[in-house]
């Protein structure tokens, strides 16, 4: 049995955070962090829908589909991979 | 000697920023082109007495009136033929416009002549920000065009995401510490 990193996280993965109507959390799951953009996109809206992200209100109509996708491999002040799911960001 | 800090776009992120940034030891430029409207006066630190006016204009005017800060106003829109003299002797350099192309026009820009840059980045709901230094920011492209912050709805995070952006330069002025991070309504995450 593989080593289990901090947070439960095996090498190569990663948490994925989520931003959905101004609410935030991560996915119970660990993903690839290497893991396609479609695919992220996907699990992240079939959690919204069920309800299924600690601090994210189910949306049946959760639609992520022109959200952007960051990563970020780990660093000493966070020592794991994250990849984030969020709006775009035009703004000034 | 006092650092230069030049603000590129003086609306939601920017106004408030300079408001937050009037204790600092720096000499601030302010570059827009744009003039107030007064819809504005909702979600930005301009007020009517500024509406009709040149917002980097109104911006030096409101900061002298208010509290003797001066702040050098540039009512020119910055283009790629122009960055390079309009940012040439800043310090410090902080992106608040709102259109990809423009942010690309900085970062190349200040990428070339060595300039450190902080970006503010705020979605068109209000339900997500980021405060960014250059080397890890991208723009979002396609996202511009939609109405945003109608009636001052999204002020209250406008205000935090702008106060982020005021610690982050505050401690880049400290010690160079380049501190990024993403914001949403309920908090702050560190990138």
């Amino acid at each position: 049995m593989s080593e289990l990193y901090d947070f439960g996280l095996r090498p190569g993965e990663a948490r994925l955070n989520i931003t959905w109507n101004g609410q935030n959390g991560d996915l119970p799951d660990a993903v690839d962090y290497d893991a396609t953009q479609q695919q992220l996109r996907g699990w992240a809206e079939e959690a919204i829908r069920a309800g299924s992200i600690p601090g994210v209100r189910a949306d049946r109509g959760a639609d992520l589909s022109n959200f952007v996708v960051d990563r970020f491999p780990a660093t000493p002040a966070i020592p794991y991979a994250r990849v984030m799911l969020r709006p775009k960001t035009p703004f000034g | 000697m006092d650092k230069t800090i030049v603000i590129i776009g003086v609306g939601a992120l920017g106004s408030h920023l300079v408001l937050l940034g009037r204790n600092w030891p720096v000499r601030f430029t302010a570059i827009d082109f744009d003039r107030v409207e007064k819809k504005n006066t909702m979600s930005q630190f301009h007020s009517r007495m500024g509406v009709g006016r040149n917002k980097a204009q109104a911006m030096q005017q409101a900061m002298q009136g208010l509290f003797g800060l001066r702040l050098e106003a540039v009512p020119h829109k910055l283009t790629a033929d122009n960055a390079a003299r309009l940012l040439d002797g800043a310090d410090l350099v902080v992106d608040c416009v709102d259109n990809a192309e423009a942010r690309r026009v900085i970062s190349q820009t200040v990428r070339a002549a060595g300039i450190p840059c902080l970006h503010g980045a705020v979605a068109a709901d209000g339900s997500y920000a980021r405060v960014m230094w250059d080397a890890s920011f991208s723009p979002d492209e396609g996202a511009e065009g939609v109405a945003t912050c109608e009636d001052g709805e999204h002020l209250p995070f406008v205000a935090f995401v702008a106060a982020r952006m005021a610690d982050a330069v505050q401690r880049f002025l400290k010690d160079d510490e380049q501190v990024s991070s993403h914001l949403h309504p309920g908090g702050i995450l560190l990138v």
